[in-house]
């Protein structure tokens, strides 16, 4: 279960509206790669896991995935909070302002709404696991593009410490992976399902 | 005595120190140093929680006191009332409770 702490992981507080950068973070909330898939991506794929601490950290890297979800709408309210119809027909945020005004509704910056097809629970920690390395990289990547072509200052502080989580991120889910290895047979790691065949996973 | 924002940043830090410990921990069980940190950084959060609730808000379910929360009294709809004060002070998202946050005038683009 969950309960709510009333209060951002890292505070963001922007003073100027600005639908450009939020129709551009908003891919950060509903995008390929953004913080909604991580989190459904951790909290699915944790149940099957052959090692309970690593659904252990499933569970602690998808609850902070579900923070940084709310930081990045938080910067996109913000962002849009005082619009005016004017700034929404000018700045690219028209088609977006059409069907949701100001609200949040996770969708890619180039529009495509979010789709559970954007995450792999597969059933096999090596499989899994190797995704999550791979997302985290991906969500970085992300961030760095964000960051070269976003200046005000106020947005790029709270984004810095979101690149920052996913290359934590990373370094936790490659020792995961290495700790389900030294589980498995050194010359069959990658030959078996884990998560499946268990009569190949050391007690 | 600590103001809003010095509390809230306080928080803020004691908690991100022990986010970043958890799943250190969670893949070094047996790292007694992290261990001990996190047990001096989970006592510290829960004074800061508790003081910041008794004089504002509280911030978690299990600081909610209708009987000591806000002695403050200044960001409540229902001053001097006995009330449920799971709803007092400001919104989390907006920039309000945030205003703790430091400067970031002056810090160029780029990664």
């Amino acid at each position: 279960m969950w309960t709510y702490e009333k209060r951002l992981q890292f505070p963001v507080r922007i003073t100027k509206t600005c639908p450009k950068t939020a129709s551009l973070i908003i891919s950060q909330f509903g995008g390929p790669d953004g913080e909604l898939a991580a989190s459904m991506r951790y909290l699915s794929q944790r149940y099957s896991m052959p090692c309970k601490e690593t659904g252990g950290l499933l569970t602690d890297i998808g609850t902070e995935e579900l923070a940084h979800l709310e930081m990045i709408c938080a910067i996109i309210y913000q962002l849009t909070k005082d619009l005016t119809p004017e700034q929404a027909k000018t700045a690219g945020f028209d088609a977006y302002y059409i069907d949701h005004t100001a609200a949040l509704w996770p969708t890619a910056a180039a529009g495509v709404p979010f789709n559970a097809c954007e995450f792999q629970s597969k059933g096999d920690a090596i499989t899994d696991l190797t995704e999550d390395l791979a997302a985290e990289q991906k969500a970085r990547t992300t961030y760095d593009n964000l960051l070269r072509v976003i200046d005000d200052p106020d947005v790029t502080a709270p984004l810095r410490f979101l690149r920052q989580r996913e290359i934590v991120h990373f370094q936790r889910f490659g020792e995961a992976l290495e700790k389900i290895k030294d589980r498995l047979d050194a010359k069959n790691f990658y030959y078996y399902n884990p998560e499946f065949d268990k009569q190949f996973v050391k007690a | 005595m600590a103001d809003r924002n010095a509390l809230l940043k306080q928080i803020g830090e004691t908690s991100f120190t022990l986010d970043e410990l958890r799943l250190y921990l969670d893949t070094h069980p047996l790292d007694e140093n992290a261990m001990n940190a996190y047990a001096e950084h989970a006592d510290r959060r829960r004074q800061l929680l508790n003081e910041y609730a008794d004089r504002f808000e509280p911030l978690t379910c299990d600081c909610i006191c209708t009987e000591t929360n806000g002695s403050d009294g200044t960001k409540t709809q229902y001053p001097g009332q006995k009330h449920w004060t799971w709803a007092d002070g400001p919104i989390p998202w907006d920039t309000e409770a945030n205003a703790y946050a430091e400067s970031a005038a002056g810090t160029k683009g780029g990664i």
